[in-house]
């Protein structure tokens, strides 16, 4: 039996070394393809909440059907969705974890910080 | 300049501050922020972002190996994520109200809030006896130390430390850090926790905490992927460097040097903030 903070270790490592590797694939093949292109600073000098952004980068659908058909952006957003999923598995091994050792305070207390995370975040997919 | 050109500019820079934050402790999501707003001119919002994604980076990848050595409280990790995480998704909703200034501003007291907590003197806080509430929450631990025996801790102000937490949630929901600073005031000022516990524990906890509001900013179009992605690489193998370094480096002189720089920085941004050029 491995002790749990081995395994949460572990987790966190692996996790974070996934996710680097797949947005380092979509970083190069963005350079590829507009490496060469002039670089616009006004691009990235306002930040509006109103105007739409594209569902490539911002929705679950847009970013995985990039990945699958191996575009730049979403292989750097995947990577990025790998990294936020790290700490919410690192939360679901703790509850496991709590639940084994019956200790029912701690199993809770780990079920509400991933219902936080998980209602959060469906709800923004829902909007 | 061509996109190649900035893209590498971004990574050596999100190196530079990912060293920093680690060699000084303050994390690297701190330091990018500055770099990418008085740096390059580029939107907190955009630099919010990326901030976010080099918390999470930074937490899980350095946090791994206090995990390991058993110096992370766990347990007092997870209890307080309620705070941080409910907190986190205030401060995410709350966002939407605030323009650049107001984010300049509020930025910028944390810096200060971060450098005089640098002056605080580190201590194990020895003979605290826990309070009732804690023992029921078995808020209580050990932590290995430097010739490998194992000392216990108690801890005690549960309630005081929890509501602390919640406003680091905020803030963090708000400007994508960890805020480490306000998770170390209340865990080693407020609960007594050893200070090297106080700090393992906080960085342990800034990858949920960040988590909780990530999805909302991806949907809102914060994180941009153009910045995101070498921002996220920089500041992380400056993280891994810096914790290597930090094993055979002296630091202090750095510390000290570097806490004059983010009081000038915050003084600027909250002096910017504060006249709305941003």
């Amino acid at each position: 039996m491995i002790p749990i903070r081995i395994l949460i270790a572990g987790t966190l490592r692996i996790g974070v070394a996934t996710a680097c590797i797949i947005a380092t694939v979509g970083g190069v093949l963005y350079l590829l393809a507009h490496g060469s292109e002039p670089f616009d600073i006004a691009r990235y000098l306002h930040f509006s909440y109103t105007e739409p952004h594209d569902p490539a980068f911002t929705t679950l659908g847009g970013i995985l059907s990039g990945f699958c058909s191996f575009t730049a952006v979403g292989w750097i957003q995947t990577g990025v969705l790998v990294l936020l999923l790290t700490p919410v598995l690192r939360v679901l091994i703790s509850l496991f974890d709590f639940l084994r050792e019956r200790d029912w305070l701690y199993a809770a207390i780990c079920a509400i910080v991933l219902a936080v995370i998980i209602s959060n975040s469906l709800e923004g997919a829902l909007m | 300049m061509t996109i190649l050109i900035f893209t590498l500019v971004l990574l050596l820079s999100a190196y530079c501050a990912g060293l920093l934050g680690s060699l000084t402790g303050l994390g690297g999501g701190v330091v990018i922020i500055p770099v990418l707003t008085l740096g390059f001119g580029i939107d907190f919002h955009y630099a919010i972002g990326a901030a976010l994604v080099s918390s999470i980076a930074t937490s899980s990848g350095s946090g791994s190996a206090y995990v390991k050595e058993g110096m992370t409280n766990v347990r007092l990790g997870m209890f307080l994520e309620i705070a941080t995480s409910i907190g986190a998704v205030c401060g995410a909703a709350v966002a939407i109200y605030l323009n650049n200034n107001i984010i300049a501003v509020i930025y910028g007291c944390v810096l200060l809030l971060t450098a005089a907590m640098q002056q605080r003197r580190k201590s194990d806080h020895d003979g605290v006896r826990g309070s009732s509430l804690a023992r029921r929450l078995k808020l209580y631990g050990t932590f290995p130390q430097k010739d490998g025996s194992l000392k216990a801790y108690e801890l005690h102000h549960v309630g005081g430390g929890f509501s602390v937490m919640y406003v680091a949630g905020v803030l963090s929901g708000i400007l994508g850090i960890g805020s480490g600073v306000l998770k170390v005031l209340a865990m080693d000022a407020l609960m007594k926790v050893p200070f090297k516990v106080s700090t393992t524990t906080s960085n342990f906890m800034m990858g949920v905490t960040a988590c909780a509001s990530a999805v909302i900013y991806v949907q809102r179009g914060i994180i941009e992927p153009g910045l995101a992605c070498p921002v996220l690489i920089g500041v992380l193998l400056g993280a891994l460097t810096g914790a290597r370094l930090l094993k055979k480096m002296d630091v202090r002189v750095l510390r000290q040097i570097f806490c004059v720089a983010i009081t000038l920085v915050a003084l600027n941004m909250i002096w910017q903030g504060l006249a709305g050029s941003y």
